[in-house]
C-alpha cells in the first residue's frame, strides 16, 4: 500500500508577486531554528530530577501547582528532543528500558516485533524498504534481550549503551521510521475502526501517509492507540496543559492494563517520567 | 572497494530492485546510476489510453547523503517536460511526497508510480496558471519551493 501511487499534488501558493522570495525566506528562518534545536538539545537526555521542571516555570502559578501534582508520583523526568519525533522516541526508549529488567515481558515483544515486518510487507509496504528499518530495529532489541533480567551490572551495561544508539541518528531515526510504520500498519489493519478517529474527508490511507509515515509529523492520541494496540503495551500519559484544576489527568493506552510506559506530554511535546 | 555508506547501501538496493522489476514504461539508466549512485536518469512512457500516450519523458534523480531521511529532489529533464496542471516548463514538480509527505519507507519506484499516476489522471493537458511566473524566480532546487498542495484528482 505505501507504493501506490495516490498522493497530493497541485500548484505553488507563490501567485502573488514577490512571495517566493518571502517564501525562501521564511523557509532558510525555519530550518535555521530547527538547526539551532536540534544542537542544543540530545535526541534523548539524562536523566533529571523533577524539580527540574519547577524551576522551569518558576513564575507560572498555574503550572507549579501541577508540577507538584505531578511530582506526587513521579520522581524524575528524561527530556526528548521536540522535534516532531519525540512520542516515537521516548516510547521506544522507555520501553526497552524497562524490558532490561523484565525477561517476561521482553520475550512477549520479541515475539511480535519479530514478525511485524511480515505483517507490513503483506499490507504491501516494499520488503527492501521496510527490511532496512526492521534489521537495525531488530539489532537494538535483541542486544537489550541478551541480558534482560541478567546481573545489575550487565544490565546497566547494556542500558549505557541503549542510550547511546538511541542518541546517534543512525539507530535512532531508524527506530522511529520503525515504529512510525507499525503504527501505520495497525492502523491500516484496523481501518474500520480507526477512521472515527480521523477529522475531516481523509482515509485511514491517506491519513497514515501524511501524518504517520513521515518524519518529524507530530503524534496525536490515534498513534498512540495504534501503536500501543499493535505492541500490546500499555502506556500512561500525563498530560499538564494550561486547563483548570491542580491536577495532570494521565490517560491509559489501552484503559485498563498496567503501564509500563510513563509518558509527560506538554502541549506538543513528550518527555519520559520515572516513578 | 570502500564499505557503503548507510544511504549507498540503500540506493544500490533499490537500483538493483528496479532494474530488476521496473514498474511498466519506467526504465533506469543502470550504467549511468551505478557509477554515480547520487543521480539517477529515468526514462517514463506516456501510459497508452491516457492523454500522454505514445510520449516520452526523462526524469532525474538527486540523492544527498541523508536519503532515505531526505526526499530526493525529482524534476523532468530533456526536451520533452510533460504540459500538465502540475509540471512546471523548467521540469520542477508539484507533489506532495517530493516535500512534505516524503518517508523513509517510500522510494524511487513509489515516486515514479505516482507520477505516472499523476500523468494518467490528467483530463486537459495544461501548464500550471501560475508557470511563467514561478519558472522566472523559483530556485533550482524544487524542494526549496514552499508549495501549496490541492487535494484535487488531477
Amino acid at each position: 500500500m505505501a507504493d501506490d501511487a495516490s498522493s497530493s499534488s497541485g500548484i505553488t501558493g507563490n501567485t502573488v508577486e514577490n512571495s517566493i522570495n518571502q517564501d525562501e525566506l521564511i523557509m532558510k528562518q525555519q530550518r535555521e531554528i530547527e538547526k539551532e534545536i536540534s544542537e542544543t538539545i540530545p535526541l534523548v537526555g539524562e536523566i533529571e530530577e523533577l524539580q527540574t521542571l519547577e524551576k522551569e516555570y518558576n513564575e507560572d502559578p498555574i503550572y507549579l501547582l501541577k508540577v507538584k501534582d505531578l511530582s506526587s508520583k513521579y520522581k524524575s523526568i528524561r527530556r526528548t528532543r521536540p522535534d516532531g519525533n519525540c512520542f516515537f522516541r521516548a516510547f521506544s526508549y522507555a520501553y526497552l528500558e524497562r524490558l532490561l529488567t523484565d525477561k517476561q515481558e521482553y520475550d512477549k515483544f520479541y515475539e511480535i516485533a519479530k514478525n511485524s515486518k511480515d505483517i507490513l510487507v503483506a499490507l504491501g509496504f516494499s520488503q527492501f524498504t521496510v527490511e532496512d528499518f526492521y534489521e537495525t530495529f531488530m539489532e537494538v532489541i535483541q542486544r537489550v534481550g541478551e541480558h534482560a533480567g541478567s546481573t545489575p551490572d550487565l544490565i546497566e551495561t547494556v542500558r549505557m549503551e541503549l542510550h547511546d544508539k538511541f542518541n546517534k541518528q543512525g539507530y535512532s531515526d531508524y527506530i522511529v521510521v520503525y515504529l512510525r510504520l507499525i503504527t501505520s500498519g495497525q492502523l491500516q489493519t484496523d481501518q474500520e475502526f480507526y477512521q472515527n478517529f480521523i477529522e475531516g474527508p481523509r482515509t485511514v490511507t491517506e491519513f497514515c501517509r501524511q501524518e504517520v509515515e513521515p518524519m518529524y509529523k507530530e503524534s496525536d492520541h490515534i498513534h498512540i492507540i495504534a501503536l500501543s494496540n499493535a505492541l500490546k503495551v500499555c502506556v500512561r500519559v500525563k498530560y499538564m496543559d494550561r486547563g483548570e484544576g491542580s491536577q495532570v489527568i494521565a490517560h491509559d493506552f489501552p484503559e485498563g492494563s498496567t503501564p509500563l510506559v510513563h509518558l509527560l506530554y506538554r502541549p506538543g511535546h513528550y518527555d519520559i517520567l520515572y516513578a | 572497494m570502500a564499505a557503503l555508506s548507510p544511504s549507498e547501501r540503500r540506493l544500490q538496493k533499490e537500483l538493483m530492485s528496479l532494474m530488476k522489476e521496473p514498474p511498466p514504461g519506467v526504465t533506469v539508466d543502470g550504467d549511468q546510476a551505478s557509477q554515480n549512485l547520487t543521480l539517477w536518469t529515468v526514462h517514463m512512457e506516456g501510459v497508452p489510453g491516457t492523454l500522454y500516450e505514445g510520449e516520452k519523458f526523462v526524469l532525474q534523480f538527486k540523492f544527498t547523503n541523508k536519503y532515505p531521511f531526505d526526499s530526493p529532489e525529482v524534476t523532468f529533464i530533456g526536451n520533452n517536460i510533460p504540459v500538465h496542471p502540475h509540471v512546471y516548463s523548467n521540469g520542477h514538480i508539484c507533489l506532495s511526497i517530493l516535500t512534505d509527505d516524503w518517508s523513509p519507507a517510500l522510494s524511487v519506484q513509489s515516486v515514479c508510480l505516482s507520477i505516472v499516476s499523476m500523468l494518467s489522471s490528467c483530463k486537459e493537458k495544461r501548464r500550471p496558471p501560475d508557470n511563467s511566473f514561478y519558472v522566472k524566480t523559483c530556485n533550482k532546487n524544487p524542494k526549496k519551493t514552499k508549495w501549496w498542495y490541492h487535494d484535487d484528482s488531477v
